[in-house]
Formats: C-alpha cells, sequence, structure tokens
C-alpha cells in the first residue's frame, strides 16, 4: 500500500530526476577536472534525452492502474558531444560552457530537492492528521 | 555524489603540480650549470596530465603521469666575461620564455579555481539533498 501510495505522485519523477542530477554533476565534474588532459573525450548525459524517457513514462502512467508504473530503468546514456573547437592537444574544451551546464544542473538538484521535500512534508502532514 | 569531492581533489592536486613546476621553470630561467656544477644549463620542465586518479587510475579524476624535459636547443648569449661562457664567449641559458610561463601559471590557475567552484557546488548539492531527510 505505501509503495502505492509514494509510487502515484510526482515523487518517482523527481527521484528518478534527482539521481540524473547527481550523476551529470559527476560527469560535468570529471570533464572540469580533465581540462588541461591532451586527449580527453569531454562527456555529458543529454537532459534533453532524459526528460523524453521520463515524459513517455508519465505519458503511460495516466493510463495504466495506480502504482503499477515504474520509472527504475530510466537511465540516461553517457556520450560525447562534439561542440566547441577542437584544440591542437586533441580536447574539446569549453570551461564556460562547462561551468553553465554545472551552474544550471546544481539550480535544477536544489529545485528538485525542494519539491520533493514539499511532496514529503504534505504526505507526512496528512498522516499526521489522520483521526484516532 | 561524495565522489565528485575525491575528484575534484585530485584536479587540484594536479593543478598544483603543474603551477610548482612552472614557478621552477621561471626561478630557474637563468640557471647556467646543473646541480654538480657541470656547465650544462637548466631544461625546462612539463607536467603531462592523465585521466584516473593517482592511486588508482580506474576512478575518475586526473593525475599527473610524466614530468617532462623540453629538448629544444638553449639560448646562447654573447657573454665574454661571464665565467660559464665557452671558447667563443657565448653562454648557453635555459631555453625559458617567461611569457609562457605566465600563460601557463594563469591557465592552471584557472583551471585550480574551477575544481574549486565545482567543489563547492558539490557540497552545496550534497547539503540540500540531506536537507530532505531533515
Amino acid at each position: 500500500m505505501f509503495e502505492r501510495l509514494l509510487n502515484q505522485s510526482s515523487a518517482p519523477v523527481l527521484e528518478k530526476m534527482l539521481q540524473f542530477t547527481a550523476a551529470r554533476h559527476n560527469v560535468i565534474a570529471e570533464n572540469v577536472i580533465n581540462i588541461s588532459t591532451p586527449n580527453y573525450r569531454q562527456k555529458d548525459l543529454s537532459l534533453d534525452k532524459f526528460q523524453e524517457m521520463l515524459g513517455e513514462r508519465i505519458g503511460q502512467r495516466d493510463g495504466a492502474p495506480l502504482g503499477e508504473t515504474s520509472f527504475d530503468d530510466i537511465s540516461a546514456e553517457l556520450e560525447n558531444p562534439q561542440r566547441g573547437i577542437l584544440f591542437h592537444d586533441g580536447v574539446n574544451r569549453s570551461m564556460e560552457q562547462l561551468m553553465s551546464d554545472q551552474a544550471k544542473n546544481a539550480m535544477m538538484h536544489n529545485f528538485v530537492v525542494e519539491l520533493l521535500k514539499k511532496q514529503y512534508s504534505t504526505m507526512e502532514m496528512s498522516l499526521k492528521d489522520r483521526p484516532g | 555524489m561524495f565522489d565528485a569531492l575525491d575528484m575534484g581533489a585530485s584536479g587540484l592536486q594536479a593543478q598544483r603540480a603543474r603551477m610548482d613546476t612552472i614557478a621552477e621553470n621561471i626561478l630557474q630561467a637563468n640557471t647556467t650549470r646543473n646541480e654538480r656544477g657541470e656547465k650544462i644549463p637548466y631544461k625546462r620542465r612539463f607536467v603531462v596530465f592523465a585521466p584516473g586518479r593517482a592511486d588508482d587510475t580506474s576512478k575518475p579524476g586526473v593525475h599527473v603521469s610524466e614530468v617532462g624535459l623540453d629538448q629544444s636547443p638553449p639560448l646562447r648569449k654573447y657573454e665574454p666575461g661571464h665565467p660559464d661562457a665557452d671558447a667563443s664567449g657565448y653562454v648557453s641559458y635555459p631555453n625559458i620564455d617567461p611569457a609562457i610561463e605566465y600563460v601557463n601559471a594563469m591557465e592552471a590557475s584557472r583551471a585550480y579555481d574551477a575544481n574549486i567552484t565545482m567543489m563547492e557546488d558539490t557540497k552545496s548539492m550534497i547539503n540540500s539533498s540531506l536537507r530532505i531527510i531533515a
């Protein structure tokens, strides 16, 4: 029953998003520290593709019975974006792009955390207010 | 996400090692003898980075894989009165261009700053995640 309660609101979507932002943070961090490493290929997790997968699953959930749809198998794939200039040492570095991605990702993470906190506090409040 | 802090630390270590090498290049720019007192000018050093942590290269991070020696020929200056001058009056100085070293130092410093920023963001993200249960 409790599993169904947790799985029918936006909580599983937010949890998945939180996992994604944490994983993407690690990938961006790795790019930043390897900014001077020759022949290092920059990596990224595509936010657009991830959100697309998440959106599709939310669509499937709308027509399915409560608590039946799982979000556990959704994961973002690691890719090597070919953006930016390829420098003579074989690195397509862009510190500005990395820092902006990093800032956006951190903001997204904190935003999702706030939404999740709100979700849980609402749940807690409704549990506390049960009569008897 | 705690892994990102260890990654950041490896980045800071690597950039500091690079800065140490640059500092040594600048301070040895006029050294015309080696440590044994022979008339062999100092050779410019440079670090080579490789992905992976120094203690375990399979973990994400960065480390200094090698400190290379610049094999370019020394700069020859005509100074006949110099004690290290050769028979024709030329002294061999290290082939070090301060401008290149300053630019490299600036790059290392900026990369160090970027690592610090990334680590600060990691800390704030971890703290905000912990607040879900608090």
